[in-house]
């Protein structure tokens, strides 16, 4: 490479002149808007600094929703990783190089839909009365009513297993890929010791994946604050309150219910803090 | 061990009919009349219709939505070509001590909770009086096909050797005829792969085009999920159509996607 070159500077300060100015701008004026009483019927506003942050934290609805974002996180990162993994050992184990591509085709395709769609798809299959998902719950019980999506109890997981459909299978994909890359030599050493196929994926080959494995649950992570669309289609937050993650309740208040768009700021401020501070410290370690 | 291997294919062929049945059964229902769509015992055998199809594409809210699905993530798309290639080349093969900042820049964008951006981001639009309109969503979605391209694009170039690289410059060629005329087609394959995601992601970009417009500029997936707000008045077939309109597109990139993941892979095992 020559040393003297202009391209660095030509190519890079461009683009990141307006990466900073596309998000910073935004990012600022969140903050700014999140210390204001703005609401979108009315151009006017004052400045009521931090009260609305004040009022979230006696916001029993706001609360819920942190627990909901919460729990929506933790289920669905572990589901996707457990079925990654599951499935991706299975591939490896007994699907023929044939089979293995269809599969990873197969698997693919989840994840491409838009979500939207994605979450029309299961919100039929998933209907009472006339739903694919629950016919055969229809079937076994002689035609009682199984409706995941409004029980409060099953509305969250309901919705979270088509995040699991989407990233769980594509993952998959990425583990077998991700086994194929080793060297064989560790694992024919440890079947040689009569290592038990489970105990060579347990104690072999998934540590000697532990890096690449830790950076996708971390991309899991981070889809996975991306939840708004699948549950605005599914429940729109409902029944009552039980899926009503944080994005949802925002944009319920700036939007659709009160028109707080300052309320609404705030909790997105509060969000995007939480968010930053938690992947920037996790992407140190995961660097580490 | 027999019985073992019996029970993980059967796993395994029902994670793949279960991968696929759904959407396959949301097309089938597209080509369906509410009747047979309707029924507690799911039909497989019914006379097909196109009703619902043309239907679909005969709504003027459903062909301006892919009008302004197709501009808006076009046009997004290439300036992410335009601005997130070449930054992700120099950052591949000129690092210097930002270069792992740079990076991290980058992805940290993807840490922005949609609705953090997307609220102050209509409030702006709305005071430059560019609310509800096509270039709004553009420079909106710019910022992530700029970020996502680069960030993909980056391992891209870096896995082009850099032998051939050394070799033109040897042979007289300046730092943009090697960037142009080397390093792009080489790495061509991958960066398809990292230009077509991005365009998935932006096609099927939901929360910030539902803020951002209202009536002029409503992409696809906006209209699509407008169409199930009338509750289940809106005939299912209809439903089911526009869920596989919507669809198609991103699907067209199946191809290209897993060859683009096949190769960053093989990449990682030589």
């Amino acid at each position: 490479m020559p040393r003297r070159s202009s391209l660095p500077v030509t190519f890079v300060v461009p683009t990141l002149v307006i990466l900073l100015i596309l998000s910073m701008v935004p990012t600022l004026y969140a903050i700014i808007i999140a210390l204001q009483n703005r609401e979108l019927s009315s151009t006017a506003y004052s400045w009521v600094w931090f009260s609305n942050f004040v009022d979230l934290f006696s916001d029993r609805r706001f609360l819920n929703a942190v627990w909901v974002s919460v729990k929506w996180e933790v289920v669905t990162v572990v589901a996707t990783m457990v079925v990654a993994i599951g499935l991706g050992v299975l591939m490896f184990e007994v699907a023929a190089p044939r089979l293995r591509n269809l599969y990873c085709l197969l698997f693919i395709i989840p994840v491409l839909l838009p979500r939207v769609s994605a979450a029309f798809v299961w919100k039929f299959a998933y209907h009472p009365l006339y739903g694919i998902a629950t016919y055969p719950y229809r079937l076994l019980t002689g035609g009682l009513i199984f409706d995941p999506l409004s029980k409060p109890s099953t509305a969250l997981f309901a919705v979270a297993s088509v995040d699991v459909w989407q990233w769980g299978l594509f993952f998959a994909v990425i583990v077998l890929k991700l086994l194929e890359t080793l060297p064989p030599q560790p694992i024919e050493a440890a079947r040689l010791d009569h290592a038990k196929r489970w105990q060579i994926h347990a104690y072999v080959t998934l540590p000697m994946l532990k890096a690449p494995l830790i950076s996708l649950m971390f991309v899991k992570m981070i889809e996975s604050l991306r939840s708004f669309d699948l549950i605005y289609v599914m429940t729109r937050g409902g029944p009552g309150v039980a899926t009503e993650t944080l994005d949802m309740y925002a944009f319920s208040q700036g939007f659709i219910e009160s028109g707080k768009v300052s309320y609404a700021s705030a909790m997105a401020v509060l969000m995007m803090i939480a968010t930053v501070i938690t992947f920037t410290m996790l992407w140190k370690r995961v660097q580490a | 061990m027999k019985p073992g291997r019996i029970v993980a294919k059967a796993v395994l062929a029902f994670a793949g009919f279960i991968a696929v049945f759904p959407l396959l059964w949301t097309a089938l229902n597209s080509l369906k009349n509410s009747v047979d769509i309707i029924t507690r015992v799911p039909r497989l055998v019914f006379t097909p219709t196109l009703a619902n199809i043309s239907y679909i594409l005969g709504r003027d809210s459903v062909i301006t939505g892919l009008y302004n699905s197709v501009v808006a993530c076009g046009i997004a798309v290439l300036i992410g070509v335009v601005l997130g290639l070449p930054a992700a080349y120099a950052v591949a093969r000129y690092p210097n001590r930002w270069a792992g900042d740079i990076q991290f820049f980058v992805l940290s964008l993807r840490f922005l909770p949609p609705v953090a951006v997307a609220i102050p981001l209509m409030v702006i639009w709305l005071q430059l009086g560019l609310y509800d309109t096509l270039p709004a969503l553009i420079v909106t979605y710019s910022l992530l096909t700029i970020s996502v391209i680069m960030w993909l694009a980056i391992p891209a170039f870096q896995g082009v050797p850099k032998e051939i690289e050394e070799a033109a410059f040897v042979d007289g060629y300046g730092a943009y005829e090697v960037f142009w005329r080397i390093a792009l087609p080489v790495a061509a394959r991958s960066l398809i792969g990292a230009v077509a995601f991005s365009f998935v992601l932006v096609w099927n970009e939901f929360l910030i085009a539902l803020m951002l417009s209202s009536s002029n500029a409503k992409t696809l997936p906006i209209v699509a999920s407008e169409l199930s707000q009338q509750g289940m008045n809106v005939p299912w077939g209809i439903l089911n159509a526009s869920v596989v309109l919507l669809s198609l597109p991103p699907l067209l990139f199946l191809g290209v996607l897993s060859g683009f993941l096949n190769s960053v892979f093989r990449q990682k095992k030589n």
